[in-house]
């Protein structure tokens, strides 16, 4: 009987003790689950910081109104063909074909933008290449080198003579001629220019914003000999 | 339970509750900033999935678009031989400008992000970025390419590269991110020559050895690349 007696306090204590482990182990993974899935959260946004999510939708919305204005020139041209009459359905076809020959470089094109001069010793193929795509990116909608019309698939290749496009070199100066949003044509010219002139092999680096820049060369139509539309 | 024990009770619980408090509150100020960062990144990529939703919403309603008119078009070169000559040569400016789906031979390059190493570039070159692509795409058009899709987006003659961190914006779409496969229809033999050649492409097989960078490629005898979605408008430019 006494030991019945002295056993079952001990029994009571080893049985909170059990609890209050528990608790506590309960607690701990709670915490645990909180703290970590926090965590979670913040890795899977690791590798786009702000500034960079910033920019994004900055240029999500730009994208957005392009593609927005690009519609409403369709629902237009979508509306005259509507109409029915033959007449109508050449001069969109008309105007088609001039948008895409001056879009492709087949035909001398004129209009608001900014021309950049750069003299500079040893800038390679893929200098060139960046500058252009930079200037694409920043509103060019036409872009020719030294009298070389640019258009993406025209090749600017590195060779033992310098820079070729087009298989024809183009000797420094570079003169950059480009047509399209000059405003921000120029942003992106001044800080290219910035940029070059702190290079050591760049002796110039200028740009001047014109209200109308002529581009007369353009590229010669190449058939398809592999593609089938 | 003695009083000795009640009390020993007591103050073990009044303890435990203390330092309760004082965890709960030093773990609630340290992740206070955490928190508020998450908060921010949340809406900030609610924003950017929203965007992303109108932007491929936008480029439905274009592709849509396009297939409306060139039907009318069809039907307007059906009752005329001069409507008829003019489709025929829009048709193939749009298919050189991309705006048609084409295929043919070619090769497909798939580009994937490496492992983080040191680097004292200050920039994450382990991951793909829209240089890579360009120089990419810059190389199998120089080496024989008649057409070119990242992605399945395709690539036109006003085409622009951009984005940071590991993304590649490509005109007016969405972020892309590794993978970045990209499929050129053209001289096969060609661009395999060109991507096999050890002096081509040399940052990227730098950061190959560096970073595990992965380019693969191969060839094959048929590749379909879709019709370009976005914008091609030159609003400032006049043919002369």
């Amino acid at each position: 009987m006494s030991t019945r007696l002295r056993s079952t306090p001990r029994r009571r204590a080893s049985g909170r003790a059990i609890s209050v482990w528990v608790i506590a182990l309960l607690v701990a993974a709670v915490a645990t689950v909180q703290i970590r899935s926090e965590a979670e959260v913040e890795r899977s946004l690791v590798g786009i910081d702000t500034t960079s999510l910033a920019f994004l939708i900055d240029d999500l919305h730009r994208a957005n109104d392009a593609l927005q204005a690009e519609a409403a020139d369709l629902r237009q041209r979508q509306a005259t063909l509507h109409s029915g009459t033959s007449g109508a359905a050449d001069q969109v076809l008309t105007d088609e074909a001039t948008r895409l020959r001056a879009v492709e470089g087949l035909v001398p094109v004129h209009g608001p933008g900014v021309v950049i001069v750069i003299d500079a010793t040893g800038l390679k193929a893929l200098d060139l290449q960046d500058a252009l795509n930079n200037l694409s990116a920043g509103g060019s909608e036409a872009i020719a080198v030294n009298d070389r019309r640019v258009v993406v698939g025209v090749p600017i290749e590195q060779t033992s003579s310098g820079v070729a496009i087009g298989g024809v070199v183009v000797s420094p100066p570079w003169t950059i001629t480009t047509i399209g949003d000059s405003n921000r044509i120029a942003e992106v010219a001044n800080l290219m220019t910035q940029e070059l002139r702190a290079d050591r092999r760049v002796r110039q680096a200028t740009y001047r914003v014109e209200a109308d820049v002529v581009i007369q060369t353009v590229i010669s139509e190449r058939p398809f000999v592999y593609s089938i539309s | 339970m003695t009083r000795r024990q009640l009390l020993s009770m007591v103050v073990v619980a009044a303890v435990a509750l203390a330092m309760g408090f004082l965890v709960a509150d030093q773990v609630k100020a340290r992740l206070l900033t955490p928190s508020n960062q998450v908060a921010r990144y949340q809406a900030l990529v609610r924003s950017v999935q929203e965007l992303e939703a109108t932007n491929a919403g936008s480029r439905s309603e274009i592709a849509a678009l396009r297939a409306q008119i060139d039907a009318l078009e069809t039907e307007a070169a059906g009752r005329s031989a001069a409507t008829q000559a003019l489709q025929n040569q829009v048709a193939d400016l749009r298919a050189h400008a991309g705006l048609t789906p084409l295929h043919g031979p070619g090769v497909e390059v798939r580009l994937a992000n490496g492992v983080p190493g040191p680097d004292t570039s200050g920039q994450a070159r382990y991951l793909v970025n829209f240089q890579d692509v360009q120089d990419v795409v810059n190389l199998l058009f120089a080496q024989g390419a008649e057409a070119v899709a990242v992605s399945g987006r395709r690539i036109t003659p006003l085409t622009a590269y951009s984005g940071s961190a590991g993304q590649v914006v490509i005109d007016q779409g969405p972020p892309l991110t590794s993978p970045i496969k990209v499929t050129a229809v053209g001289d096969r033999n060609r661009m395999l020559s060109a991507l096999d050649d050890a002096s081509a492409l040399p940052d990227i097989r730098a950061r190959q050895v560096q970073f595990q960078l992965r380019l693969t490629f191969v060839g094959s005898p048929d590749l379909a690349l879709p019709a370009y979605d976005s914008s091609l408008r030159i609003p400032h430019v006049n043919p002369t």
